[in-house]
């Protein structure tokens, strides 16, 4: 039958607590060290009767009707029991004593110390004491020998020492506590206890075991020990039939051993975890008392008795109701603690016939067989899970109680990955919203602060520039918490309250009308979570999942819905980022979806939804667009990454900040990203994820690096660089292609750069005798630049390579002007059919307050040139080779291209003057006719000229070089 | 040399500022400045922060030894040490002025500020005149000094020079033709 654990009382003010039964158990005493000590008639006692010994007790003992108690006062002091009259001063020490313990017969008591000393004391007549010297250290406790022949103290020293009292000598010590400056460091308060009656054994707590001595032989005989406790014992206490031994842990494990078996008969766990430091059993020994270091005090009642516990060991489970009661409130946070084997623990809630199996409920089995699979404890089994009912306790039994603990999960048996809490929605460049002064963002254009103090709910707006507009200083009346910043508007949002609805207010400070400000309420239920202001549109993701867009005067635009919650949001220009929760992620992991859409005329979708790749366990710290326009994002591991366009809308890292960081807690808060030229601007922050608003923080400058490999070697480096460098050209393509006006020079300089960057590579890998390599770094070359690198090949003597240099500068060129054909053509049937489809709308930016700043990169429309046309014109010649091309093959097939072209241009010169006359200028006015149906008009290449370089990139001194080198 | 002067020299220290204007980089005699992006910081003399800042176009970011912390460690390696201890900066006094009078708005703690760096300047004025007595009165033909800032020297140079001068007269006069030996009794 399983024991019932009563629920704690108050009993003492917080601290170091003793207890004790009376004679006739009758009543509980305890002290306690608000001094102290207190009578319970039985825990339900409302009303105990209080004797106050002192300032504070540290033990008492209660016999014949004489309670002694030992206090702060150094003074071992009697009272009458249960009167509490005080009866005189037993003994003094030096310091206060520790312990006090009467003898079986009630005429001794004996006194541990503080000051090392041990004070055996006659009851009836105190001046005849006994002092046993020898500890070096205070004395943490004392027992006698029920025989009184012997007397046992433990010592901070680390000793437990038998003494013969009559001789007040040494018998015997053993060396196996921790050593220990004073009673309150110990780690336990090791309290003895001698078996009563037969006082064969003597029981010391020494870790997480209690160690048995045996009497005379004074041999260390057996060990009691539970897998259960994982925290010292600090207290154990014989039953008075002296065959139970019940011992009280740091951790709140109470233990109840049948001595002679050795087995756990009982096991309780104190209801919150504190150490117990009193330990009483009733005189009936069906009761066992114990009170904690909180002062509190607690009995478990209907202890098995030494008989019953000797028949039957057996299983029950007492506590699992509660257990699983547990179970349903940690389940989200399992397998964070839990190491061990899942797969062996059962589901909770099955049914009652299935007793093997659902023994090993505790994912400890193999630890607990040792008691369990002894006799007939496994085949007794019965448990009802969840059902708060107790199985099969007919006869009695003693009950282990498997106890509940943070220690040890006892979960269904789920076992997968575990989701991750979503993250919360946030505006990129803003600090966290509890605190009182937090930036609400801070990004190109400039920084809203928000102040929520106790004067105070306002919000700053500054720009960095202030040709964009003065500061502004504005109450916070309706408690934004969302802001964002743009060249034309501030924009703010507030959360929805009881009485109002979520708004969003909009302070258009470039409108040049005098009403510069509106306020949207959104419908009741939906919150505003993230906003952003584009150019000349502002845009809301709401809790209802739906994308509000607006113009930035205040009309309402289209309005869709998100697949997820939204995450964040960020605008250039006309396109819009948004990232949401495409789904639950797991093991920290966040799953997140991001789209960017085109919002100008031409809208559409450019990413659709796709997975945002974070780094491991990481979550999407910040989000914005570079200032020329590309997607780029942060995530907390502090990796930025930058859309590529040119290689189908991947994700590429272009830089750690966490990798410039000096300190581990150390981060960099990204404010914006530039790619001409290339910084990374954010403020570095010692010690924590963002800055303070004060002192203002100053903005520092990152570069990128792509993560390659072998950065420190001369090829990686460059490698690196080549990358890079081509992209973060991406932009000029993407700019161009919506119209806007690029920056022609930088671009021509960044090809010039990469150019350069791959004639150094190639000159490298020339230098290492990697000729294979240098074929392939010249594929990444323009054909202008392989002709360097065929001369350079050349100039090394590197005839092979040469060679096949050569033959890709051929294709390369040939390519180039199958490109140029094909563009023509192009151009030509849009100019024919849809002469201005496709011309980029003139952008409505705002007039006058954009200034040119390089910060702020304001987009300009492209001026309206026609599309030039100044095509390279088809001379005759080309005409010709093209007619004849098959006819001078078939004469001579294994020609090679070069080849080709030099025997052409031999027929061709050789055609006779009236042939070129007659059918050359025919070629040549075919080809005015073509290049003509380019809208351009030019001279018809008279006959008589000399026919004009075959091929139009390649300069012809080059080309004869080329020829040279093939000659040879 | 005048104090206005050491001061003009002072002036040619870069400091870093935050401007709040755009403009791209500027070509001057003494070398080319900027670019100004509004928001980043950049380096500039300290005459072209100090006049930005009067105009309101920047904020002025202390420079790194204008610092509470690091200046009471300067203060108290100076009391320690009998020599003079390396100045935080070579223009110390004259740049705590200048930026303290003009931007103390910018300059976290600015009083501290101001009070450490004049206790330095106190306890090396207070080094350097307690050098200059005993160089005088061991009659030494010589000393050195390392570890002086210009603004230091010239505080002292006038008097020391213009008291050494008066000092040889009232000697040659006192003792006409014969070297010094005897116990100076100024």
């Amino acid at each position: 039958m399983p024991c019932e654990r009563k629920p704690m009382r108050y009993g003492h003010s917080e601290g170091h607590t003793d207890v004790t039964f009376d004679d006739a158990g009758k009543f509980i005493v305890t002290c306690g060290s608000d001094g102290d000590v207190r009578i319970w008639e039985s825990l339900d006692d409302d009303d105990p009767r209080s004797i106050n010994v002192g300032e504070k007790a540290y033990s008492l003992a209660l016999k014949k009707r004489k309670l002694v108690t030992a206090g702060s006062n150094n003074t071992v002091q009697i009272h009458t029991f249960p009167e509490g009259d005080p009866d005189g001063i037993l003994t003094r020490f030096t310091t206060h004593a520790t312990h006090v313990a009467f003898n079986h017969s009630g005429s001794r008591v004996a006194a541990g110390s503080s000051d090392f000393m041990v004070k055996v004391v006659e009851v009836a007549d105190s001046s005849q004491q006994k002092t046993l010297r020898g500890h070096d250290a205070p004395v943490l406790s004392v027992t006698f020998d029920p025989k009184d022949e012997f007397l046992a103290s433990a010592s901070c020293d680390g000793s437990v020492v038998i003494w013969k009292i009559d001789e007040q000598t040494k018998v015997t010590s053993w060396p196996v506590l921790q050593k220990s400056n004073d009673v309150s460091t110990a780690k336990s308060l090791c309290r003895l206890g001698w078996q009563p009656k037969t006082a064969k054994l003597l029981a010391v707590p020494v870790g997480l075991k209690v160690h048995l001595y045996e009497r005379d032989s004074w041999e260390h005989v057996s060990t009691l020990s539970d897998d259960m406790m994982t925290q010292p014992i600090n207290v154990v206490a014989w039953s008075p039939c002296g065959q139970l031994l019940a011992a009280g842990s740091v951790g709140g494990f109470l233990t109840v051993w049948n001595a002679e078996s050795k087995l756990c008969v009982e096991r309780q766990k104190h209801e919150k975890g504190y150490t117990v430091c009193g330990l009483a059993w009733h005189p009936s020994g069906r009761q066992l008392a114990y009170t904690d270091t909180q002062g509190s005090l607690g009995l478990l009642d209907d202890l098995p008795t030494a008989s019953s516990a000797t028949k039957t060991p057996k299983v029950a489970a007492n506590d699992y109701d509660d257990l699983f009661d547990e179970d349903d409130d940690r389940a989200m946070d399992e397998g964070l603690s839990d190491t061990h084997s899942p797969a062996k623990r059962p589901v909770a809630g099955g049914d009652d016939d299935d007793d093997d199996d659902l023994m090993p409920a505790t994912g400890r089995v193999k630890n607990r067989s040792s008691f369990l699979d002894d006799e007939n404890s496994l085949d007794t089994v019965s448990l009802a899970l969840g059902q708060g009912k107790y199985g099969d306790d007919d006869d009695a039994g003693s009950t282990v109680a498997p106890p509940t603990g943070p220690s040890l999960p006892l979960r269904p048996a789920y076992e997968g990955p575990l989701p991750t809490l979503p993250q919360k929605p946030f505006q990129p460049g803003s600090t966290p919203a509890h605190l009182t002064h937090r930036f609400m963002t801070w990004n190109s254009v400039g920084v809203v602060r928000g102040y929520n103090d106790d004067q105070d709910n306002a919000v700053d707006v500054e720009f960095h520039d202030t040709a964009v507009h003065h500061a502004m200083h504005l109450t916070n009346a309706l408690g934004h918490t969302l802001a964002d910043l743009s060249q034309e508007a501030v924009l703010l949002a507030c959360p929805a309250t009881d009485e109002l609805a979520s708004k969003l207010q909009c302070l258009h400070f470039s409108s040049w009308d005098a009403n510069k400000e509106w306020i949207v309420d959104l419908p009741a239920g939906e919150d505003v979570r993230a906003l952003v202001l584009g150019q000349g549109w502002a845009a809301a993701a709401t809790s209802a999942r739906t994308l509000r867009l607006f113009t930035v005067g205040g009309v309402q635009k289209e309005i869709f819905s998100l697949p997820g919650h939204v995450v964040s949001m960020a605008a250039h220009g006309e396109q819009l980022l948004v990232v949401y929760h495409r789904g639950t992620g797991f093991d920290g992991d966040q799953a997140l979806g991001v789209q960017l859409l085109q919002l100008g005329r031409r809208k559409r979708q450019v990413i659709h939804g796709e997975p945002l790749p974070l780094s491991c366990k990481a979550h999407l710290a910040w989000l914005g667009f570079t200032a020329e326009g590309t997607p780029c994002y942060v995530d907390s591991e502090g990796v930025v990454r930058m859309l590529n366009r040119s290689l189908g809308n991947t994700w590429t890292p272009v830089c750690n900040t966490r990798e410039t960081c000096k300190g581990k807690s150390d981060h960099f808060w990204v404010v914006a990203v530039h790619e001409n030229p290339q910084q990374l601007r954010c403020i570095p922050c010692k010690g924590s994820r963002y800055p303070p608003t004060l002192p203002r923080p100053a903005v520092a400058i990152l570069p990128f690096k792509l993560p390659l490999c072998q950065t420190t070697t001369e090829k990686g480096q460059m490698e690196e660089q080549y990358w890079r460098s081509t992209l973060l050209q991406n932009h000029y393509s993407f700019l161009s292609s919506s119209g806007y006006e690029i920056d022609d020079e930088g671009q021509n300089q960044n090809q010039k750069e990469q150019q350069e960057l791959l004639m150094k590579m190639f000159a490298l890998s020339c230098k290492l005798e990697r000729e294979f390599r240098c074929m392939e770094l010249a594929e990444l070359m323009t054909q202008s630049v392989v002709t360097l690198a065929v001369r350079y090949a050349s100039r090394s003597r590197r005839m092979n390579l040469a060679q096949r240099l050569n033959e890709l500068a051929m294709e390369k060129a040939n390519q180039l002007q199958e490109e140029q054909e094909q563009e023509e053509e192009e151009v030509q049937e849009e100019e024919h059919h849809t002469p201005r489809s496709r011309r980029p709308a003139p952008l409505g930016g705002p007039s006058g307050k954009q200034s040119k700043g390089p910060v702020l990169k304001p987009l300009a429309p492209k001026p309206k040139t026609k599309v030039s046309l100044i095509q390279r014109p088809w001379t005759g010649f080309q005409l010709w080779l093209e007619e004849n091309r098959k006819s001078i093959l078939a004469d001579s097939p294994d020609l090679q291209e070069t080849d080709v072209i030099k025997a052409a241009m031999g027929s061709f010169r050789s055609l006779s003057a009236e042939d070129r006359l007659v059918r050359g200028s025919d070629w040549d006015e075919i080809a005015g006719d073509r290049t003509s149906n380019l809208s351009v008009t030019r001279e018809l290449a008279k006959p008589t000229e000399l026919p004009p370089p075959f091929h139009p990139y390649i300069p012809l001194h080059r080309l004869l070089l080329i020829w040279g080198f093939i000659d040879k | 040399m005048d104090p206005t002067e050491v001061e003009f020299l002072a002036e040619k220290e870069i400091v870093k500022i935050i401007p709040n204007f755009s403009l791209d980089k500027i070509y001057l005699i003494g070398g080319d400045l900027g670019p100004f992006n509004p928001g980043l910081p950049v380096q500039v003399p300290v005459w072209l922060a100090l006049n930005l800042k009067q105009r309101q176009k920047c904020r002025i970011l202390p420079p790194q030894w204008m610092d509470v912390d690091k200046l009471e460690e300067v203060r108290e390696m100076e009391r320690k040490e009998d020599s003079f201890t390396p100045p935080p900066s070579p223009y110390y006094m004259e740049l705590t002025k200048l930026l303290l009078n003009h931007a103390s708005d910018n300059i976290p703690k600015a009083d501290e500020i101001r009070t450490l760096v004049k206790d330095i300047w106190d306890t090396r004025i207070a080094k350097l005149r307690l050098s200059a007595d005993s160089f005088i009165s061991q009659q030494e033909a010589h000393a050195k000094l390392d570890n002086l800032t210009l603004m230091e020297i010239n505080t002292t140079r006038s008097f020391l020079l213009g008291s050494l001068n008066c000092m040889f007269k009232l000697r040659s006069n006192m003792q006409p033709g014969t070297s010094t030996g005897k116990g100076p009794d100024y």
